[in-house]
């Protein structure tokens, strides 16, 4: 079963069009109205100077109801989540929620997940962590095991079974 | 914590004992869910209380010596007690494992552990070799300062706490423009070049304006710093080498103890030209 699989398994379209619009209606009510653009959370953004992420537009979008547009956008995807705009927003509006939001919608939406996430996932579903790495290199080029530090056994879920059935129903669940 | 982070684990291990900390090993542990967030919030908050639910099962607090584990946790603490109807939902995902989220342990990090806990009188006393004349610039991480609306150890505009614990350690410290910028970490997984040069960037200023070493306290934060500092050097065009220590080795070297027990071997910028 691939990830895509698991996120969309199942779930007649328009069901999932629901959700995903319910979810925006509620963040565009009750966040964006309070934004008056005053552009403070793209002056701090750590993605903005490197990546061109401008957070108060992100909110305008939202606003005007551009949800697909902002779903398809690979800019979503830039976000360093460093909470600046959460942080300083005078109205609370907090951008980097309705950005987690609209990755978690992009994700639900079928899209594909960019890079990394996708092994990520896949490794939090079967094992509970996103790596499992059991030694590391030393300075000067050397390999040790855990052990070999005293150190312990790495913390891990137990009998797995229940646990993964649980990850599996959230991965397929609306956000 | 990412589990391949050891010099970070071997140096709190050995000296939180001395400082009458003693850590209690629980199985059963898992991601605390924060990388997952972009992909579904609803697993984040479920892996955290999770953790936290295996936690009060053993009737401890917990800690959390990475920025972002303990923002997992401290969001979701945050999130179910002023949520009842999200509690009641987690609590019966967590049921099938026979755990259940109350919130009545707290969660702690290695800095305000130190700092608030332990005090820094205490920290003074165990000091046996101070850090003297080295000027370090401190790193907090953005997920130990913000967002302080659930909550953080520390102050999210003008964090002092590691600069109080340095001070105590003998060594100094000066505010830097570029202090809170971040360090890349969170791009690894879909964007990391543009990572890299987050952390070539702030690398290259903290060189230039003559600090001799970093601190860190973030696994991810030190991955990104230590562990890919020559990678990170090359996208921004300079030659970086800075030693790269977690706080948690400088107050162990500050100590008395020796380099192997503090696990410096493990990290891969050139620390070994540290000396005082």
């Amino acid at each position: 079963m691939s990830i895509v699989d698991l996120t969309s398994m199942g779930e007649p379209q328009a069901e999932l069009r629901r959700e995903i619009n319910e979810r925006l209606s509620k963040l565009r009510d009750e966040i964006s109205d309070y934004c008056f653009q005053c552009a403070k959370c793209t002056s701090g953004c750590e993605a903005h100077k490197l990546l061109e992420l401008e957070p108060h537009k992100v909110v305008a979008l939202l606003k005007r109801g551009l949800i697909d547009e902002l779903v398809n956008s690979d800019v979503i995807w830039t976000c360093m989540s460093c909470f600046k705009c959460k942080e300083r927003c005078p109205q609370r509006v907090a951008p980097v929620d309705i950005l987690f939001s609209l990755k978690n919608l992009a994700v639900l939406s079928g899209k594909e997940i960019p890079g990394k996430y996708t092994a990520m996932l896949q490794s939090v579903l079967s094992i509970g962590l996103i790596q499992d790495v059991q030694s590391v290199t030393t300075h000067d080029g050397k390999t040790k095991k855990r052990e070999e530090l005293g150190l312990p056994a790495i913390s891990k879920p137990t009998g797995t079974g229940k646990f993964q059935t649980v990850l599996s129903k959230i991965a397929m669940e609306k956000v | 914590m990412p589990t391949e982070q050891y010099a970070y684990e071997i140096s709190l291990r050995e000296i939180l004992p001395l400082l009458d900390v003693e850590l209690v090993d629980i199985e059963g542990f898992s991601c605390c869910g924060e990388p997952m967030k972009s992909v579904n919030q609803l697993m984040t908050l479920y892996l955290s209380a999770r953790n936290l639910a295996i936690g009060e099962k053993h009737k401890l607090d917990m800690f959390a010596p990475c920025a972002m584990c303990h923002l997992a946790l401290s969001e979701c603490k945050y999130v179910l007690d002023s949520n009842p109807e999200m509690k009641k939902r987690i609590n019966e995902m967590l049921a099938s494992e026979d755990l259940n989220y109350h919130g009545d342990k707290g969660i702690v990090h290695t800095v305000d552990l130190l700092h608030d806990h332990i005090d820094i009188e205490a920290i003074k006393q165990h000091v046996k070799k101070p850090l003297k004349g080295l000027k370090i610039a401190t790193h907090y991480g953005c997920h130990l300062i913000r967002p302080s609306e659930i909550g953080r150890p520390v102050h999210s505009e003008n964090p002092q706490k590691i600069e109080e614990i340095l001070k105590a350690l003998g060594a100094e410290t000066a505010p830097y423009a570029q202090k809170l910028d971040c360090c890349g970490a969170p791009l690894l997984a879909n964007l990391p070049e543009s990572a890299l040069t987050k952390t070539g960037q702030k690398l290259k200023a903290i060189q230039e304006q003559g600090f001799v070493a970093l601190v860190d306290v973030c696994p991810w934060c030190h991955k990104m710093f230590d562990s890919k500092q020559v990678k990170a050097g090359e996208t921004v065009a300079a030659k970086l080498d800075i030693p790269v220590l977690y706080l948690t080795q400088l107050i162990g070297l500050a100590f008395g103890l020796k380099r192997e027990k503090l696990g410096l071997e493990l990290n891969l910028s050139p620390v070994g030209k540290l000396e005082f």
